[in-house]
């Protein structure tokens, strides 16, 4: 048997590319405080997951179609004064949700498939979703790798980043779009309200023991993947659904260095 | 650039009204800044003094009369003009470095994705070392005090070789020896032909360090030689109460 033909290791390769993928742009998501948006566009990707799998399209476009319409909506709405863009976002949000649980209750027969949107279903991974989990990873990296000091120019000073010329609306949209891209990536993994986790909590809990960037992504996606993996591996001993031990073992992580960076922070300060 | 030095005048506003959306924050401004000098744009906070600034970077549209950077409209002037930002306007908690923040000076002559060369990390090392921060080039920019963050900002504009530079409230709440080293590589740069407009309400330092001072309170109220400008009387007109004569016969400006 190909080692490829085992459902268990198609997910460990799976959860290992989604945990680092999730890292990676989580360190984005951190650093611009988009947290809430990301939740945003996780929920709007379901209802485009969900149409795209009753008519019968591939369910990653359905998500890149309604997820990128969201990210371009918060994108314009953030650009313009007097708008609350926050409170924007949180009516996206649950709009979104309604109308995927609203189509999803107009099939019949539809309701299994239902909690596989909202918490992932790792272990029918197939060797395809593989491949595009990986291509994604390259992709992502290289544009935030390519796209560095734009984006970390607009994060840091954004009107000094606008003074040297810099087209800092240009460079946010292609931040969110990067942000949905993997989002829509994860989301079949591990599940609609759950990947928020995955991509907050491993660089929430790098970004003590890091001073630079590119410190900070590295950790962040050694945090991502070893949560995935620490999880997937909890719910297969357990029985446990492979979504939710996944995130509570990224929290766990994300609380473990919070404690441990006050414990630290406590000591200098009674050295010092 | 040879057109941009053939045109005589650093800053040239006529008329010149400065807002957002149409609505004016700033008017009457008609300035006339020779290449080289100095300006500093004096008014109690709100008084649209970061407006204008920021109008000189075409960040901050002009709505009425004209103005010209180095003789071209502000936006496309951005190439020769350099910025220094008020710190607190800065995610201190974003995970830069000290000479990361100096690079960004650099950014736009090396592009966006381009590696940097040995000439930009020579620029970013001396502009550190004239800021007298050379031994914190690896520090988080964060953890820097206040001071020394504004000194770090400054050498991000010396790095970008600015023929214009531009200061927004560059000595709150910045330490003596911080603000020390600031004026002097402002000097320095001055006597080597780079122009600057700088915003504060320290009346002292701007006598100390203008070739021309601009009231501003809304809008324009007088510009010229210091010893033209800052007497009590333009003061008191230009901001009433918050001008307030001090015991040795100065005036001196207060917040609200």
């Amino acid at each position: 048997m190909n080692w490829w033909d085992d459902a268990l290791h198609r997910a460990t390769v799976e959860v290992l590319l989604c945990g680092a993928l999730a890292g990676l742009v989580g360190v984005q998501v951190v650093l611009r405080r988009l947290s809430f948006f990301t939740m945003a566009l996780s929920h709007a990707t379901f209802p485009g997951v969900v149409a795209a799998s009753i008519i019968g399209v591939n369910i990653l476009l359905g998500g890149v179609v309604a997820g990128g319409a969201v990210a371009l909506g918060v994108a314009a709405l953030s650009r313009r004064r007097g708008q609350n863009a926050a409170s924007a976002t949180g009516v996206l949000l649950a709009a979104g949700f309604a109308v995927g649980t609203g189509l999803v209750a107009t099939q019949s027969g539809f309701s299994r498939d239902l909690s596989s949107f909202l918490v992932g279903s790792i272990l029918t991974v197939s060797a395809a979703d593989l491949v595009i989990t990986a291509m994604v990873l390259l992709l992502v990296g290289a544009v935030l790798v390519a796209c560095a000091r734009p984006l970390a120019y607009t994060g840091f000073d954004r009107t000094g980043a606008q003074a040297a010329g810099f087209a800092t609306g240009v460079w946010d949209v292609v931040l969110l779009l990067t942000i949905e891209t993997v989002v829509v990536t994860i989301v079949p993994a591990v599940g609609t309200i759950l990947a928020l986790a995955l991509i907050v909590a491993p660089a929430a809990a790098a970004r003590p023991w890091a001073t630079r960037l590119s410190t900070l992504t590295v950790l962040a996606v050694v945090f991502g993947a070893v949560s995935g993996l620490a999880g997937l591996s909890l719910s297969t001993r357990w029985d446990i659904a492979a979504g939710a031990s996944i995130t509570l073992t990224a929290t766990l992580l994300l609380a473990m260095s919070l404690l441990l960076a006050k414990t630290k922070e406590a000591q200098r300060g009674r050295q010092g | 650039m040879g057109d941009l030095a053939a045109a005589g005048a650093a800053l040239r506003y006529t008329g010149a009204s400065i807002g957002y959306h149409g609505t004016p924050v700033l008017t009457h401004v008609d300035l006339n800044l020779a290449a080289g000098r100095r300006l500093v744009l004096i008014g109690p906070n709100g008084a649209g003094k970061s407006t204008l600034i920021k109008s000189v970077l075409g960040l901050v549209p002009v709505l009425d009369g004209t103005a010209t950077v180095f003789g071209q409209p502000p936006a496309q002037a951005r190439a020769v003009t350099g910025y220094v930002p008020q710190t607190d306007s800065l995610d201190a908690d974003f995970p830069v470095t000290t000479a990361q923040v100096v690079m960004m000076g650099r950014y736009r002559r090396i592009g966006w994705w381009r590696p940097t060369r040995a000439v930009d990390r020579r620029a970013v090392t001396q502009a550190l070392d004239r800021v007298g921060l050379a031994d914190r080039a690896g520090t988080q920019f964060g953890t820097l005090s206040g001071g020394q963050r504004q000194r770090a900002l400054v050498a991000r504009a010396v790095a970008a070789e600015a023929r214009l530079l531009l200061l927004d409230e560059p000595f709150n709440g910045v330490d003596a020896v911080s603000q020390d080293a600031i004026l002097t590589v402002l000097r320095e740069l001055s006597a080597t032909g780079t122009s600057l407009v700088l915003s504060t309400h320290d009346l002292a330092l701007a006598r100390e360090l203008a070739d021309q001072v601009c009231l501003l309170n809304g809008r324009q109220w007088a510009v010229g030689p210091p010893g033209e400008v800052l007497t009590a009387e333009t003061l008191r007109r230009a901001y009433g109460r918050h001008a307030v004569d001090v015991s040795d016969g100065r005036t001196v400006l207060v917040e609200p």
